[in-house]
């Protein structure tokens, strides 16, 4: 597990780190509140090869680089009944209307591997980081319906994510907001052909679409400026707890303490809910104001390194502090009386054993997908990123 | 590598036509959910059923009693606590190491010999369930293995046209590698905090009814709803109300945290119920 990468603390800075971070408010090692990130340099467009393409560099010097690039494939023809419709059905005009409704994708239409540097590709951490960022970008299965061509073609998708610095801390926040800068810049050319003839496509680049369509940014007041639907890619957040404290973006010495440690990934949609149906544009503004229609996607537990740790000894059953002095035979004695009894000594640290309480969990949970909370605050730091 | 030298068939595969059975169709109008929405299936288990390793179980999970629909059939062993290599470096606790291989003939897509990306992302959630559940400062400078081998999948052999159905059967499969790992562990006689099981529920939407409001249903056979929106795969420690390890995949609104909140529940749930079988099972080992 890329987690459990060896943390170089001894058990009495270990259980100074925890007790410091056990505090109200926590007193994290670099001065960040809880739900501060680290600061990070963001850059998309550099590849000139890629359909797509981001950069990320966190301020810890860990930094990563995506690519994504698009093939053409031939779908896959299934013998659906969608098939035997379409081929039964003569009607031009019919074809046309249901295109919008049978537009499906499938999960193997987008792949994604990681590369971390001193870790084999086949490597469980890996396989782990590269599940748990596929299965955000497949969750809502928006992101496979815009590959979508014609019944006969369809785009794939190959999002390769390389970290190119060691990994000085758990790379998944850093490889999922790289990802999405990625996606967010990423344009597929501009389709010509029509209907379900082999698909042709326009050649200048100027003119291809987002694969993510954005609003009109400019002036928002503007009526008639059209609102495409502007969901955007996911963002997996890295939150952990600390007895009572929740710390988000936790760096590899805060995770090195930890009780728990959650991946969530989360999506944001401006799509109209029911309520505000009938309003006008007014009242999304607003809500747009209040915070975005926030999406859970996928939760996974990260197993926290802190189970690994070396446990601190107590003075009383230290043999270098005077309890060899008791008697020979009664250090020995001493020592396993306390592995036994594990009696819990103030300041000296023991790697935390069993699971996480269910509410700790559940405020995990909660505290991420707060309305106007931390996801918010980076979905608009992300939007501030130039694409290029 | 193409060959050139030889005169090679078409590289993409043809599927042969399928031709619509009457037979067939009837048995697809059959495939509903017949248990309540918070049972699980019938399970069996049994340990020792290695005697070369150290501890061992076999897990079963029954049929849904239709034709073509295979139950879950799990088998693990436990080797181990052994002294690591020489050349690893010092651990102050034990080391745990868990493989999760599909056999080849157990899913309807064959799987190949080697592991893949889906057996390695299991054994990584199981190694994170059992890690909270084992007290690992015990055993410093060993090893244990853990190997689980899905003999047969939960898969419907019929349904090949849904595609999407692998994610969800491996929520399944993880709730069954749990709590057979957890069989195997005490049998094997290595110190667990308490016994760990696995349980799934998923929140599921009926089609055929008109109500459109989709209901949590625990231990959920993909194949038997129209369509799985999400699903959660929990470990949970019943005695000390812990959870060791939380998979939740699907697509919820944000808004709706009591929907949530109560998939995991059921979840939990279900691990309890996994959770008798195994105690009972264990203590019949004993006595």
């Amino acid at each position: 597990m890329a987690s459990a990468q060896h943390v170089l603390l001894s058990p009495a800075e270990l259980a100074y780190l925890h007790s410091s971070l056990s505090l109200t408010p926590p007193i994290r090692p670099d001065g960040r509140t809880p739900t501060q990130f680290r600061p990070l340099v963001a850059e998309t467009g550099i590849l000139p090869g890629t359909n797509g393409s981001a950069r990320i560099c966190f301020a810890d010097g860990t930094e990563a680089i995506v690519g994504v690039k698009a093939e053409v494939e031939k779908t896959r023809s299934r013998h659906d009944d969608e098939t035997v419709f379409v081929e039964g059905a003569g009607d031009d005009g019919e074809e046309e209307e249901t295109d919008d409704i049978t537009r499906t994708g499938e999960s193997d239409w987008i792949e994604l591997t990681v590369e971390i540097p001193g870790l084999r590709d086949d490597d469980s951490a890996t396989a782990f980081l590269a599940a748990m960022l596929s299965e955000a970008l497949l969750a809502d299965g928006g992101l496979v319906k815009r590959l979508w061509i014609n019944r006969r073609f369809h785009w794939k998708l190959y999002l390769d994510i390389i970290l190119i610095s060691p990994p000085l801390s758990y790379p998944l926040p850093l490889l999922s907001l790289t990802t999405h800068l990625a996606l967010l810049s990423t344009r597929l050319p501009r389709l010509k052909s029509e209907g379900d003839e082999d698909p042709f496509f326009d050649d200048d680049w100027a003119a291809a679409p987002y694969l993510y369509p954005r609003q009109q940014t400019a002036t928002p007041t503007a009526k008639s400026a059209p609102r495409s639907p502007a969901t955007r890619p996911p963002i997996t957040l890295l939150v952990m707890a600390v007895a009572n404290n929740i710390l988000f973006d936790p760096s590899k010495e805060e995770l090195a303490v930890a009780d728990a440690a959650l991946a969530v990934s989360v999506t944001s949609s401006t799509r109209s809910d029911e309520n505000d149906d009938g309003d006008g544009d007014d009242s999304m503004d607003v809500k747009e104001k209040k915070g975005r229609n926030l999406r859970l996607l996928s939760i996974r537990t990260v197993d926290p390194p802190s189970r690994l740790t070396p446990p601190g000894v107590a003075n009383s059953s230290n043999a270098a502090y005077g309890v060899a002095g008791n008697g020979n035979g009664k250090a020995t004695e001493g020592r396993t009386a306390v592995a036994e009894g594990e009696a819990v000594v103030e300041g000296v640290w023991r790697a935390p054993r069993g699971g996480a309480k269910r509410a700790v969990m559940a405020a995990l949970v909660q505290k991420a997908l707060e309305r106007g909370g931390v996801v918010d605050e980076v979905f608009d730091a992300l939007e501030g990123v130039e694409l290029g | 590598m193409t060959d050139r030298r030889r005169i090679n068939g078409p590289v993409g595969a043809t599927i042969p036509p399928v031709f619509e059975d009457t037979l067939t169709q009837e048995l697809k109008a059959v495939k509903k959910r017949s248990r309540p929405p918070n049972a699980i299936r019938k399970m069996y288990l049994k340990t020792g059923v290695t005697p070369s390793a150290s501890g061992s179980a076999y897990l079963e999970i029954e049929t849904t009693g239709k034709p073509g629909v295979s139950g879950l059939k799990l088998s693990c062993s436990v080797h181990g606590p052994r002294s690591l290599p020489r050349s690893s470096p010092f651990s102050p606790h034990m080391v745990l190491s868990t493989h999760v291989k599909y056999a080849p003939f157990a899913t309807n897509k064959r799987r190949g010999y080697l592991r893949d990306p889906i057996e390695r992302d299991l054994g990584t959630h199981l190694e994170a369930a059992l890690r909270g559940a084992i007290i690992a400062d015990r055993w410093p400078k060993s090893g244990v293995d853990i190997i689980i081998s899905i003999v047969e999948g939960d898969q419907d052999r019929e349904t090949s046209k849904f595609q999407g159905d692998e994610m969800w059967d491996m929520m399944n499969a993880l709730s069954g590698c749990i709590t057979v790992a957890s069989a195997a562990l005490a049998d094997a006689g290595i110190d667990c905090v308490d016994t760990v099981a696995g349980g799934v529920a998923a929140l599921v939407q009926e089609s055929g009814d008109d109500s459109t409001s989709p209901n949590i249903v625990v231990d959920p056979i993909p194949s038997e709803h129209d369509k799985i929106l999400a699903a959660c795969c929990v470990a949970y420690l019943p005695t000390r109300d812990e959870i060791t390890n939380l998979w939740f995949k699907g697509d919820l609104p944000a808004s709706e945290m009591e929907l949530y909140t109560k998939m995991v529940e059921k979840g939990i749930q279900a691990s309890r119920h996994a959770n008798r079988v195994l105690i009972e099972c264990l203590t019949e080992t004993i006595g």
